[in-house]
């Protein structure tokens, strides 16, 4: 191991530059055509930006904590910290995730059987900040020592120390942010200890008590969109003048004429999409539409305020605005007096509104809420739309979005659907509940900024990365084109920048793309071919 | 913040270089930009780009997407990253001195 490794978990809280350096030579390998890929070096913090924000975990900033510039400001964020951290154990204060939290805490023996199964912590090389335990390792150490009676004291003996100053809450709060949240460790869990939910809840102390969390996810996310409408800052009258243009360009694309339903009153499903999916892969939209307009379903889209975007980043760092959203999406769902919300091809908006919201939503605020993939299965399935599975002859993988399917067991339909149509169809090693994040998940997809984006190509995404490269190894050659099937709108921004960092349609044929594009190109009344073989 | 500086012009930016208050800008503020973002001379090409951009953002408050940028400027995907080799979105949004993209997109 080389020097610029941290030694023990007590030098979490050293007064130092930086605690540990990445060695990407240290990152697991890839499989043909990058057996001899080298990494390119990783940004680093401008000189200015060192000055200015926190990077002393790992020398990237994903958050961009300012740097407090005075012993008295580092000595309040270290009592607001630790005060709550005491709201964080206490049923008064926490009302949604305590008892998890509470066992994972408690109960957690070490075995390691979930270091095995995170993506970062392999990808990685094993670096040690980053096993899966870790988080909670020193959180319980702070738990230890400044809140339960006699910790001062106790703690010299217990062989498990930690100061608790500014470095350690500056690199607690960056740590929580090298974790995707997948819960793949929660899944291999023995006892089921969920060292995800410790992350995410860290985050949640961090912005409802010390007003820390990413800017994206924040400022330009969830306050934007209950100001805007959406985390994109798109207004009713853009969103009007958005389906407007996507109207046109699907009876460009196809010839169909499909005006798009919005604000129907009494319909049976309120389809709600992720932004996202309008401005940067309108074909998921125009492919929904065409489905389900040929299927005769009774659908609408909202243009209110509240009603067309589906994110909840809240989901990601804290439980206020996850509510406010959460909120704002039934209201819509009300007002039209619509049967059911379906949610589009977006996996954090599925548990937002479905498991998550089920713990805050009460009365008369309760109406059903679906996933589209059995809706889509169902349609696939009843024979009112015409198929030719021979337009859809290049080989497919299957990307599974861990919240909807690890957290909420969406397993089969979609891959029925791909079995069906898709005759070059194979499956990534592992998959389903198994299945590796994106690497972009719980907002890293969305966070841009700084150096961290060289953080997530270069590192989180690179064990999915290696499944994609796994699945397609009979196909490699560029020349033929292949298809990673991502039925999410965040695992598709990881696979655009990530397959774009690796130059992966150049060097392998690689190109991505939701589930319902894959539906819609095999349609026999489609002519065209739907799906554009470039990387977008 | 950060200042951007370059010969001249002074402004506000963001941590990765776009500018915080749109009103701020002109075309020498964009010319200045554009010397971040490899683009070493702006031709009627990169202007028209430019101009897009604005005129949409004035009307709707956001950058439009980048397939109707596309349609309605006659410039491929290609071609705009020929100009702007960050891309419409990293690249020609920030120096048609638009705030960041923000949301999943």
């Amino acid at each position: 191991m080389s020097d610029n490794k941290m030694k023990s978990v007590k030098d979490f809280s050293k007064i130092q530059e930086q605690i540990t350096e990445l060695d990407p030579s240290e990152f697991i390998k890839l499989p043909p055509p990058y057996d001899d890929w080298v990494d390119p070096p990783m940004k680093e913090l401008t000189e200015d930006q060192k000055n200015r924000l926190e990077h002393s975990l790992d020398g990237f900033s994903g958050i961009a904590i300012p740097k407090p510039e005075t012993e008295e400001e580092k000595q309040e964020l270290v009592a607001k910290f630790l005060s709550g951290l005491k709201k964080l154990l206490s049923k008064e204060d926490n009302w949604i995730l305590l008892q998890p939290l509470l066992l994972s805490m408690e109960n957690c023996v070490k075995c390691q059987s979930c270091s095995d199964e995170c993506p970062v912590y392999i990808a990685s090389g094993k670096e040690e900040i980053y096993r899966p335990i870790f988080r909670g390792e020193i959180l319980r150490r702070i738990i230890n020592k400044y809140l339960k009676p006699g910790g001062k004291f106790y703690h010299k003996f217990s062989g498990s120390d930690i100061d608790l100053n500014w470095e350690t809450v500056a690199r607690l709060a960056e740590l929580s942010y090298r974790c995707t949240l997948c819960r793949r460790c929660a899944q291999a869990c023995p006892i089921g200890v969920d060292n995800g939910l410790i992350s995410r809840e860290i985050r949640k102390l961090m912005s409802q008590e010390l007003g820390l969390a990413a800017e994206e996810l924040h400022k330009s996310g969830s306050m934007k969109q209950l100001a805007t409408g959406s985390s994109t800052g798109t207004n009713p009258t853009a969103m009007l003048d958005i389906v407007e243009f996507i109207e046109e360009d699907l009876k460009d694309m196809t010839g169909l004429d499909i005006k798009m339903p919005l604000d129907k009153e009494d319909a049976d499903i309120l389809l709600i999409h992720n932004f996202g999916e309008f401005l940067s892969w309108p074909e998921n939209i125009m492919a929904f539409a065409i489905i389900f307009e040929k299927a005769g379903i009774n659908w609408t889209m909202s243009s209110q305020m509240g009603g067309y975007d589906s994110v909840n980043y809240g989901l990601w760092y804290d439980d206020a605005q996850l509510a406010r959203v959460a909120l704002e999406h039934i209201r819509i769902a009300k007002e039209l007096n619509v049967n059911r919300i379906v949610m589009g091809e977006c996996g954090h908006a599925h548990k937002a509104l479905m498991p998550v919201a089920d713990r805050i939503l009460i009365d008369e605020n309760i109406i059903p809420r679906e996933s589209a993939y059995p809706i889509l299965e169902e349609i696939v399935f009843s024979g009112k739309i015409k198929f030719d599975p021979n337009k859809n002859d290049f080989p497919v993988t299957l990307h599974d979005p861990c919240n909807a399917v690890r957290a909420m067991g969406i397993v089969k339909p979609q891959r029925k659907i791909l079995r069906y149509l898709c005759p070059q169809f194979r499956e990534m090693v592992p998959h389903g509940v198994h299945n590796y994040c994106c690497g972009g998940g719980s907002g890293f997809a969305i966070m841009q900024g700084k150096n961290f984006p060289d953080w997530r190509n270069g590192l989180s995404f690179r064990m999915k990365f290696k499944q994609i490269l796994d699945a397609f190894q009979d196909k490699i050659e560029p020349s033929t084109y292949k298809y990673v099937c991502s039925p999410c709108s965040n695992c598709k921004g990881t696979f655009r920048d990530g397959l774009t960092y690796y130059n992966a349609f150049d060097k392998a044929g690689i190109i991505y793309g939701g589930l319902v594009e894959l539906i819609v190109n095999a349609m026999v009344d489609i002519e065209k071919p739907f799906i554009e073989w470039e990387l977008k | 913040m950060p200042i951007f500086e370059h010969g001249e012009i002074k402004v506000e930016v963001d941590e990765d270089g776009f500018i915080q208050e749109p009103e701020g800008w002109n075309e020498e503020v964009a010319k200045a930009l554009a010397t971040t973002e490899d683009v070493t001379d702006m031709t009627e090409e990169h202007w028209k780009i430019v101009y897009y951009l604005r005129d949409y953002y004035k009307q709707f408050g956001i950058a439009p997407m980048i397939r109707k940028l596309c349609k309605e400027t006659g410039f491929s995907l290609k071609q705009i990253y020929e100009l702007y080799p960050s891309g419409p979105a990293k690249g020609a949004c920030k120096v048609a001195g638009l705030t960041k993209p923000t949301g999943c997109v």
